[in-house]
Formats: C-alpha cells, structure tokens, sequence
C-alpha cells in the first residue's frame, strides 16, 4: 500500500521526525514492532526447545527452572543415538524410506494423471475423473478401521509398505496437476502428435518438465504429510524396528519422559531437521505453489 | 462427456438405431485411446478399489455387525447406530469435538487474517521473513509440538508457569485441569495451524488490486473500511475455502488428543473415540458406525459451508 501523502509536496521547514509521524509511516513501525513480538512469541517453544535438548537429566527438572542450560552436554543427543536405548536411527531410515517412496510415487502418478485427464481421450475419463475426486470427500478416519483390514488381508500389516500404499496415488496431486496441464497450450500435445510422438513420449518430454513448479509445491506438501503422518503408521506398525520417526518420539516420551526429558526434546530435535531443511530449499517454490494452485491451498 | 451427448433422454425416434451405434463408437473410441491412457486408468482404479471401495463398503457391512476380530461377525442391524444415540461417551465425545472445532476455527483463522492484513503492510523482505517464522510450526512434526508443549505446560516447573509466576499471576494446572485440558490442546494446535491460514489469507490479500485500494483512499475510506469492503469479500473464497479444511481438519484432529491426554474422558474427542472403538476396546462394528456418523456429520458440514457461501457470494 504505498501512501500518496509521500508524494505531496510538503511545507519545508519540518523535522524529519514530524514529517515520519504526519506521513503515517509511525503506524508501519507499530505494526512491524507487533508482529516482531508476536514472532518471537511464536518462535518461543522452539528455543525451549533447543536449549533443553542441551541439558543433563538433573538440569531439566531442578528449581527453579531456567531457559539456559547449568552445564551444556550432548549427552542426550548420544542417548537417542544409541541402538541400545533408542531406535531413532533406524526411524531414521525407516522415514525416508516411506517419505521418499510416497513423494516419488505421487509425483509420478499425478503428473500422468493430470496429463492424461487433462488431454487424453478415452471413453469413461470425465466418469473416472470425478469418481477419483469424489473419494476426497470421506474422511480418512471413516476409512481407518475398515482399511486396517484391508491391509491385514493383504498382509501388509506391521511393514513399510502398509504404510506406502494407501498413499502412492493422490487425489488432490492428479487434481492439481490436471488444473496446471489445462494450461499448457493444447498446440504443444497437438504439434507433438502431428511430429509422430506416443502419449508417453509426450508426457516424459513436454508435459513432465513444463509441470515442475506444480510438482515441486506438491512435493512439499506431500513430503510434510507423509514425513509427519502419525494415525495410519500407528496402526499398521507395531515392531519397534519398523517405526517411523513421530512414533519413535512417541515411544521415547514414554521411555525418557519421567526422567530424561532432554532425550524427548534432543530427539525431536532431530526429527525436526529433515522438514526444516526440505522448507528452506524449497521455500521459493513452495509460495509460489501456493499462488499457483488457485485453490490456495 | 460425449456419452451424455449420445444419450438423448427424450426424442424417441432416434432410440432403435442408438444401442448399436453407441456400442460400436465406444468400443471404437477404446481401439484409438492410446494404451498409455488405458494402463493408467486400470492402475488408478485397481488402486482406488483397494484403498477406497472395498474399506468403504467395508466400514458400512462392519457398521451392521458386532465384530472383535477373533469370534465371527454377528449381524446386530441398526443396534450399533441406535446405541451411538444413547451411549453418553459418544455424545461427550461429540461435545468435545465441536468445541474443539468452533474454538480452534473461529480463533485460528481470525488471528490468521488479522496477521496476514499486518504482514500485508510490511515490505517484501521482511513479510517473507515473518511468513517463515509463522509458518514453522506448521513444518515441525505435530508429534514433536505436542510433546513440547506437554513440558512447557507442566504444573510445576513448566515454562507458562514460571512465566505466569514471574509477573506475579497464580499457576494455572493446564493439562491437569479437566477445565482447561482441552483448551490447552486447542492452543497448540491453533499455534501449529496458524501459519496454513497467514500464508493463505495473505496470498488472497496481496492478490487484491493496489488500484481498489487507492480508489477507496481517494473516496475517503479508513483502513478498516477498505479491508471490510475490498479486501473481505474478495478474499471470501479462499476463507470460506480454508474453513471448510479447517473443519474437516479439526474434527479428525488425533495426535494432539492421543499424546495429551486430559484428565478423565474431558479431551476425548470423536477421533480419537473411533480410534480407541477400534483397536483398544476390539469394538469394531461400533467403531465403523460412529466414523460413519462423523462422515455424515462432515459431509452435511461441507455442504451447508459451501451453500451458505454460494448465497453471500450471489448476494
């Protein structure tokens, strides 16, 4: 919102200080100020968090409690490191395993289904389409119970790939993508085929990379989900070997939580790093996502 | 959509040579559809009969039987349903999740909006440097904002309480409370949801045209004025948007209740109910039907959002 009072022309003896409170800039610093303590506010947890994940066992829980630890130790990031009292480095893989496969999966099946939705011809699409669509509209949670047994009639229980499947399509991916290939302009598909290309070759070389900003605010979205993901992984794992890293926080909370409540905090630390880093390399992508998805969302 | 053109309802004329015309084109147009097309669309349906008609269909057979995983399914008709309407933990689950709902919604998107219209003030750098802050707690995993809100909340020793004490208020038993458990956890979830809503809301605001806003300021309009005719109605989809999310959100909210639990049965909401029915007590008909009850609940939700939004915007 620029002022037009910046513009005026004004009478010329004046302080600089005056001239900041008559062009109602003052306003601008209040609410710069509020905001910088609302994100400080915001990000307050987070130091508690840092700082208590550098404490000693006795330091977490002696009186009165102090943000800033007695004595900085990396004792208890070496405890959730030990296999022995801990399973956070295999969550570790078990995560990205999951997460990787879901993202590629998803990013694979959306950009082919927005492709061929988009601009295929084939009897029964639109039907597809809605039907594909329509299935956003029950909660998962309707489905928990019944999809449990699915997947123990598949024998998928208690594996990584219970935890995979129900994910390797999305309806809001084949969605999205669909909306984005309605905007490529159909002379691209029309000169391709005209030049002699398959449907595939057409997609792996002009839809595919023409759909990458859409893909990349998609792969953070659905990184988030399935890196974060806690009630369906709850119910298909069981075996501590198998757990993804927000179960395994879980189940140290349980372990540590009387005593080493640093452990907890150090652990989630950890846990913390992989979304924050994915965050900060796509951030640029991700707010442009964001405005390219017309949903918003 | 070409079938629909092909299927004239009325004119009935044209009906005895239609069957085998319409037959041979389909069966033609499936001949010329390009195998890509075709393997995609099997592999989409194979995987939504998997995953979605058959747990769906499922959950509605299961919703009829009395079932525990190991003795057989016993059909018990509608008793699972007309249990649900006299069974007062599921009506004290239902109250706990709308309040939960109302609260986390109706707070988290008006502060959201009251940020976003803040941030829309502020110039480029220094939004986006905002934006990442708010947007934090939304990366970080909910489990990990769960149990660190748990520590800042503990009676004794905790981070609220030492800051409460400090400039000279009581300490307050948050979690411990029955009163103030479930508000709490709508504090933290508020907190980790904030930054969806800022992102969102600021994305529409700065969609609005400078010019609008300019045209108000010439015409005398305040600030407020110009956000509650300008900015408000234009960003109305992406609110309305957002709070149809929000709902559908909210009401299968589950960490939050399950890693905090209140005391008693005072956090226990629809979600984290079903979830217990179902592989806690082994009462899974009774389970199926009360996520049964909740997907009716959320569909009549969504639908009467999305009315009442189409009015106001005709209007």
């Amino acid at each position: 919102m620029a002022t037009t009072a910046d513009s005026r022309p004004l009478p010329t003896p004046i302080s600089p200080f005056r001239r900041w409170l008559i062009t109602g800039k003052w306003t601008r610093a209040v609410v710069f100020l509020i905001l910088a303590f609302f994100s400080f506010a915001m990000f307050y947890p987070f130091i508690w968090l840092l700082f208590s994940s550098f404490k000693t066992g006795a330091d977490i829980v002696s009186l009165p409690v102090t943000l800033l630890p007695k004595k900085w130790t990396l004792g208890a990031y070496l405890m959730v490191m030990d296999p022995t009292r801990a399973n956070l480095p295999i969550a570790y893989v078990n995560s990205i395993i999951v997460t990787t496969g879901t993202v590629i999966s998803v990013l694979i099946t959306s950009s082919m289904g927005g492709f061929i939705f988009a601009r295929l011809e084939f009897p029964g699409r639109d039907y597809l389409f809605y039907f594909v669509l329509s299935t956003t509209m029950v909660p998962f949670l309707t489905l928990l119970i019944p999809l449990y047994i699915v997947m123990r009639e598949l024998n998928l229980l208690n594996s990584l790939w219970g935890v995979w499947v129900p994910s390797i399509f999305s309806s809001f991916g084949v969605f999205l993508c669909r909306q984005f290939v309605y905007g490529i302009p159909r002379e691209l598909y029309d000169a391709a085929k005209i030049d002699g290309s398959g449907d595939f070759g057409i997609y792996r070389n002009i839809i595919l990379p023409l759909t990458k900003p859409i893909l990349s605010a998609l792969a953070i979205f659905v990184f988030l989900g399935a890196f974060n993901a806690y009630l369906w992984p709850l119910v298909i794992l069981n075996e501590e070997k198998k757990l993804t890293l927000p179960l395994i926080i879980a189940r140290m909370a349980n372990r540590f939580g009387g005593t080493d409540y640093q452990a907890v905090m150090a652990g989630s630390v950890l846990v913390s790093i992989p979304p924050l880093i994915v965050f900060l390399i796509f951030q640029k992508n991700f707010v442009r996502g964001i405005a390219l998805t017309g949903l918003k969302g | 959509m070409t079938t629909l053109q092909d299927h004239p309802v009325s004119g009935g004329q044209m009906l005895p040579q239609l069957p085998v015309a319409r037959r041979d084109s389909v069966w033609r147009r499936f001949r010329r559809a390009s195998p890509f097309a075709l393997i995609y669309s099997a592999a989409i349906l194979i995987f939504y009969t998997i995953i979605f008609i058959i747990p769906f269909g499922t959950g509605i057979w299961l919703a009829f039987q009395n079932w525990d995983f190991i003795t057989n399914p016993k059909f018990v008709g509608l008793r699972n349903f007309t249990k649900a309407f006299t069974d007062q933990y599921f009506w004290q689950a239902l109250e706990k999740t709308i309040l939960f709902s109302v609260v986390e919604i109706s707070l988290g998107l008006s502060i959201a909006l009251l940020f976003a219209l803040a941030l829309s003030q502020i110039l480029g750098k220094w939004q986006n440097f905002y934006l990442s802050v708010y947007y934090l707690p939304v990366i970080t995993p909910l489990v990990v904002s769960i149990y660190l809100w748990r520590w800042l909340y503990r009676p004794t020793g905790g981070a609220f309480n030492t800051l409460l004490s400090s400039v000279g208020l009581p300490e307050q038993p948050f979690l411990a409370s029955p009163q103030q458990a479930l508000w709490a956890i709508t504090l933290v979830v508020i907190w980790a949801h904030l930054g969806t809503g800022i992102v969102l809301f600021l994305a529409g605001i700065n969609d609005v045209p400078e010019s609008l806003f300019e045209a108000a300021r010439l015409d005398g309009a305040g600030f407020w004025q110009s956000f509650y005719r300008i900015t408000l109605p234009l960003i109305r989809p992406v609110l309305v948007y957002q709070m149809v999310v929000s709902v559908i959100g909210t009401v299968q909210m589950f960490e939050a209740f399950f890693l905090i639990p209140g005391p008693g049965f005072s956090t226990r909401t629809l979600a984290l109910y079903t979830y217990e029915l179902g592989f806690r007590a082994l009462n899974l008909g009774y389970g199926a039907a009360v996520s049964l009850i909740i997907f009716v609940m959320l569909l009549g939700a969504t639908v009467f959002q999305l009315r009442r939004w189409k009015i106001e915007w005709e209007h």
